[in-house]
């Protein structure tokens, strides 16, 4: 149990008397993207900040790369190789492409100088876009291009983990698209991924497997290729509109793993 | 008290309001009586010797000063720090009124209040586009003027010399003793208490209140931001200049350093302090800290010149424990607890699965007619609505008809436009182009808060609640366009508007029963759960029964068994309330279970519209929601 | 007309440091620091004891009057500030008045009420620049205010922590998540603010002559104003609003100095601020993000 990447064992916590997560456990397995679906309000992004150390547990454990690090500053857990993509992108408005991706990359400056150099021409290199840009101001990019910066920063400290927030939220579907595609690379580069989303196709298509959160407890989990499309759909509450995607999404999943 | 009573007003006749006015002022004048009681039997004698009872006198002097900042500060959260100003001004025309014009005291204080209110629209008027630290140096900024150019012009004050400002005097009385100017100060005290009580209690001080939390939910439930703030500037900077006045005669000397920022005590920073201390917003907190900041210092004298640091290292260490000051503190101690429970508990809090069925009430009384309309006849008409921010354009080109009798939805991804849309019909953002025309009359344009009074009701997506007062106040802000008496008539809260008081009182006490959350009346809404603030919400909004209302997204945050109760309350107000709604939702299900007509929204443009029927079948909206490639 | 665009320049620089000083503390802790002028005012008092009392030369009683009041900025921060991060704005502010008057409170204490001289590090006439007169100290304030104003800009956006700095006051949270400490950032907001105040009480003391407690007060208002005008999330704004602040008032100070109402300056500035904000409510360079 404790080789899994990341690990959320009896997460309780809330804001001053609102308890928003009861006995949340969840977990990312070395190279595998984990997908954390559910309603709005549920408690999905407040998990995440438990991740990344942004909001103190009540009760529970957090284990990262066989770790306790719940207790741990948020800093320091960057440190150690989570990488984050927050929600809304949250890129430095008023700094550059190259400084934002410059900030990505503080702890590994601090580790490695001499890598920076090389894993910003990684970056450029995959993000062609963000190297054409490089010196445009990172608040008058579109949604999609921020989110791809977003993407980049995150990636510039050489993580184990993305943790990444409602990345498609107000994106256009052409920007959903090449995001997806974004993320499908960075999975490839052997990048574990843990996504929380509201857009389930996306989800679904990108995660290996899926965790599905309702007020503040996981209800379901399992791998995506050996789904149950009613299930999903009943604690979505998405009724039959869905049924047919889910239906196609795991069937070309299950397709996939097994040929 | 049935349905029927609540929308009308209890009309009581001449004969009554008298005896209840001569009561209030009774009640008063015996208050007035009491508080200078005690001065007045202990003059001169060594349990209250002169110079005690002129530390006290000058105690009170500042709670009327601190009282008068609480009310800009404190209520309508408008920050002044240069609040000096406003006393000097008050100080000094006080003065001339009563050294050169001979003229008596109290004329000298009314004149004092007359030029304090001038000054305080000076101010106020530029002060409306400014927020948080810009309106805060701005104010600065005025006061330090005032103390550099007016406050050192010879003429007007004597410059370094200064003004002897005479105790007042009545016949042959005057009142040179201490004690008995602490008599007649302890007088202005009650008044200023009642005053800020009579605040308090209308619909001036919850609208203040809303200001300062969020001045689109105050918009939105038809205050007219503008003009309150005006009137808080002017009250605030009215009875400043009274307070400052008085403390001037109590001195006897000012001139042109007495109020500056490098005087001891620095006033403008000396109040916010006090107010920071009491708690911002505490009318009996803020008392407290002034009168123990006047007598203070007797009790510290044997720390023989070290006052002024112990002074100075307490306050940083008070300001740091207990940002709430002492109001705060003594709240604290009630929240501890709940979190406590909250913490400690084992199972999830259930919120109730089935939402209570939502108030049902006539239209208040005093509002402007509304022309009847058919079902089906058109009540909402947006046309060629564009906004555009910073270059992109959020909504382009935007049509929506909106029909009486209708549910109406308007669909779209996360960022398709659909609140800036909302935004624009509101008031909160105005459009490049385009109109939107509510029963005939244009709303592009016009200021937020008319909406309201149109029939236009509004929920928002982080829940459009003061979420600092408690659920009744809450209702009663939601009924202000129903407040139906002048500022003037709740500021000395005459039995009219008393009356209309009660009137919407019971109004809201019928919509929290019908809620059933009597247990809640007094909670503040922040310590309610999302969904129970999410009804809250509701009921205000329906408590004025409007004819069209905006929600934004009302099922956010909900479980599903909760979302299909909301399913029943919307069909509900369509078919028994005879509403008309336009909704903006992300839950397909509820939106495909409800609505009559749906929009579909993304980039800006209304990609599609028509029936539910019609809609459902389109791929197109599909592929919008989910993100999938469109077919 | 030259000589008062020289001594409103050399002024207006003196106010430029205090409104970076300012913004830079609002950008990082979002609070306005009432304290900003007398931290500078008390390091003055630490530079008169040991130049005039125990001898030292300028430039150590200069250093000492930078690092004590750079300490001041930095204890204040790491002991209440930072401590405070959930508590109202407001309240924070209260506490940077105390601060203020605790500052107050131990000058009088340990240097007692009476004015001081400290005697400016460059003594004489000055230079004759085509005919206006300049003297030493207002060649050294400007030269220091443009010396600074450079150094900040350069570290701010050429080195890792001044970025993490910029990236702090725009977004905390994505700054954290980028493995900064935003304690230290702060830290180091709050003493560079202190010793940009040391520098502004420094440069001008020469000018006015004599100082005492208090003595800043009226020149961190003016550098209040001038962040104002410039916007008080912006430092190139805050440095621009000081300096224009300084010309405006030597320009009306110089055209109606025969007028018998007192003040004019303020007047002026009081309306230029208010002319600027009716058309930019957020300054000069402001933006809406900010208050």
């Amino acid at each position: 149990m404790s080789d899994h990447l990341l690990e959320l064992h009896g997460i309780r916590t809330g804001f001053g008397a609102n308890t928003v997560l009861h006995d949340c456990s969840y977990h990312v397995a070395e190279g595998e993207v984990a997908g954390v679906l559910g309603l709005n309000g549920a408690g999905k992004s407040v998990s995440l900040k438990v991740v990344a150390g942004l909001l103190p547990a009540w009760s529970g454990r957090v284990m990262f790369r066989g770790e306790d690090i719940t207790k741990t500053s948020v800093e320091e857990r960057v440190a150690r190789g989570m990488g984050h993509v927050p929600q809304g992108r949250q890129v430095f408005a008023d700094l550059t492409v190259e400084e934002n991706l410059r900030l990505g990359a503080y702890t590994l400056r601090r580790r490695q100088r001499d890598r920076y150099r090389q894993t910003l021409d990684n970056i450029f290199d995959r993000f062609p876009l963000l190297a054409e840009r490089k010196d445009q101001l990172a608040g008058t990019m579109s949604g999609g291009q921020q989110a791809m910066l977003a993407v980049g920063r995150g990636l510039m400290s050489e993580p184990k983990l993305l943790v990444i927030d409602e990345p498609s939220a107000g994106l256009s579907p052409v920007a959903v698209k090449e995001l997806f595609e974004t993320l499908h690379m960075v999975h490839g580069l052997g990048v574990s991924i843990l996504l929380v989303e509201q857009n389930v196709t996306f989800s679904l298509k990108l995660a290996d497997r899926v965790h599905i959160m309702q007020r503040g407890q996981i209800v379901y989990e399992g791998a995506v290729a050996e789904l149950d499309a009613d299930k999903i759909a009943t604690h979505l509450g998405v009724g039959r509109l869905l049924h047919r995607s889910l239906t196609t999404a795991t069937r070309t999943k299950a397709a996939a793993a097994g040929s | 008290m049935s349905v029927q009573e609540l929308g009308g007003w209890p009309y009581e006749g001449y004969g009554i309001n008298l005896r209840v006015t001569k009561r209030k002022v009774f009640a008063a004048v015996a208050l007035a009586a009491a508080a200078s009681a005690p001065p007045l039997l202990f003059r001169g004698t060594t349990l209250l010797p002169g110079h005690l009872a002129l530390s006290i006198a000058g105690g009170v002097c500042i709670a009327l000063m601190a009282m008068s900042l609480n009310i800009l500060l404190g209520y309508a959260g408008q920050i002044s720090l240069g609040h000096g100003a406003f006393l000097g001004v008050g100080a000094f025309a006080s003065g001339l009124l009563t050294i050169n014009l001979y003229m008596p005291f109290f004329v000298g204080l009314l004149g004092a209040a007359l030029v304090g209110a001038i000054f305080a629209l000076v101010l106020g008027v530029p002060a409306l586009r400014l927020r948080g630290l810009y309106l805060a140096i701005t104010t600065i900024a005025f006061a330090f003027m005032m103390e550099e150019s007016w406050f050192r012009w010879e003429p007007l004050t004597g410059g370094s010399a200064g003004l002897e400002l005479p105790r007042p005097r009545v016949g042959a009385f005057v009142f040179f003793q201490h004690a008995d100017y602490l008599a007649l100060v302890l007088v202005l005290l009650v008044g200023y208490w009642l005053f800020d009580q009579n605040i308090t209690r209308t619909k001036i001080g919850r609208a203040f209140n809303a200001i300062r939390w969020d001045e689109r939910v105050a918009q939105g439930f038809g205050v007219p931001v503008a003009s309150y703030k005006i009137l808080a500037f002017v009250l605030s900077g009215a009875l400043a200049a009274v307070a400052g006045a008085t403390y001037g005669h109590l001195i006897g000397f000012i001139n042109s350093e007495s109020f500056a920022y490098k005087a001891q005590p620095n006033f403008s920073l000396l109040l916010v302090i006090i107010i920071a201390i009491g708690g911002l917003g505490s009318r009996a907190g803020v008392v407290i800290a002034a009168i123990v900041y006047a007598l203070i210092p007797r009790f510290l004298e044997f720390l023989q010149g070290w006052e002024l640091i112990v002074g100075a290292v307490a306050l940083i260490d008070v300001m740091a424990r207990h940002p709430g000051g002492i109001a705060g503190a003594v709240r604290e101690r009630g929240t501890k607890r709940g979190e406590r429970k909250a913490r400690s508990e084992v199972d999830p809090v259930d919120d109730d699965d089935d939402l209570p069925k939502l108030p049902r009430l006539p239209r208040p009384m005093g509002l402007p007619a509304r022309p009847e309309l058919d079902a089906g006849a058109p009540l909402l008409e947006v046309e060629g609505v564009s906004v555009t921010f910073g270059g992109v354009k959020a909504v382009d080109d935007a049509a929506v008809t909106v029909r009486r009798g209708q549910i109406v939805g308007l669909i779209g991804p996360n960022g398709a436009g659909k609140t800036t849309l909302f935004n624009a019909i509101s008031g909160f953002v105005t459009p490049d182009a385009g109109s939107a025309r509510f029963m005939g009359t244009e709303l592009i344009g016009r200021s937020p808060h008319i909406r309201a009074r149109l029939g236009i009701g509004r929920t928002f997506q982080q829940i459009g609640l003061t979420k600092d007062l408690s659920v009744q106040e809450n209702f009663l802000l939601a009924q202000h366009i129903a407040a139906d008496y002048p500022v003037a008539k709740g500021l000395f809260l005459t039995p009219g508007a008393e009356g209309v008081e009660r009137t919407m009182r019971g109004r809201a006490t019928a919509a929290i029963e019908a809620l059933g959350f009597e247990r809640f009346t007094t909670t503040p809404v922040r310590n309610l759960s999302h969904g129970q603030q999410r009804l809250v919400e509701l009921g205000c909004v329906l408590v004025t029964a409007p004819e069209l209302l905006l929600l934004d997204e009302p099922s956010a945050g909900m479980a599903p068994a909760a979302v299909e109760s909301l399913g029943e309350r919307l069909r509900e107000i369509r078919d028994e309330l005879d509403r008309t709604v336009l909704l903006i939702e992300h839950h397909i299900p509820l939106v495909l279970d409800v609505c009559d007509y749906i929009y579909v929204l993304n980039f800006g443009k209304i990609l599609a519209h028509g029936t539910t029927d019609e809609i459902a079948r389109k791929p197109e909206v599909i592929g919008a929601y989910f993100g999938e490639e469109v077919a | 007309m030259g000589q008062t665009l020289i001594s409103g320049l050399a002024n207006g620089g003196v106010y430029a440091l205090l409104a970076v000083g300012l913004v830079l503390v609002f950008k990082g802790s979002r609070v306005l620091n009432f304290a900003q002028g007398e931290m500078g005012t008390f390091g003055l008092f630490v530079a008169f004891w040991l130049i005039t009392e125990q001898g030292l030369p300028w430039i150590v009683g200069a250093l000492g009057a930078i690092v004590t009041a750079s300490v001041i900025g930095l204890l204040f921060e790491r002991i209440v500030v930072r401590n405070m991060g959930s508590a109202p704005r407001l309240t924070v502010a209260v506490a940077t008045i105390g601060l203020l008057l605790l500052l107050f409170a131990l000058e009088l204490k340990i240097f007692g009420p009476s004015p001081r001289i400290l005697e400016p590090p460059i003594a004489g006439l000055g230079l004759q620049i085509g005919g206006f007169y300049v003297s030493p100290t207002q060649i050294l304030a400007l030269l220091t205010a443009i010396g600074l104003g450079l150094a900040l800009a350069a570290f701010l956006k050429r080195t890792d922590f001044g970025l993490g700095v910029l990236a702090a006051s725009m977004d905390p949270s994505a700054t954290r998540l980028v493995g900064i400490r935003v304690g230290r950032v702060s830290a180091f907001t709050w003493a560079l603010a202190g010793g940009v105040s040391a520098l502004a009480a420094l440069l001008i003391a020469p000018t006015i002559g004599i100082f005492a407690a208090g003595f800043m007060t009226g020149l961190f208002v003016r550098g209040m104003a001038g962040a104002l005008l410039g916007g008080l999330t912006s430092l190139p704004g805050a440095f621009v609003g000081g300096v224009a602040v300084g010309v405006i008032e030597a320009f009306v100070g110089d055209r109606f100095v025969q007028s018998t109402f007192p003040g004019i300056q303020s007047v002026a500035v009081m309306i230029v601020i208010v002319v600027v904000l009716l058309v930019r409510p957020f300054g000069l360079f402001g933006k809406a993000s900010a208050a």
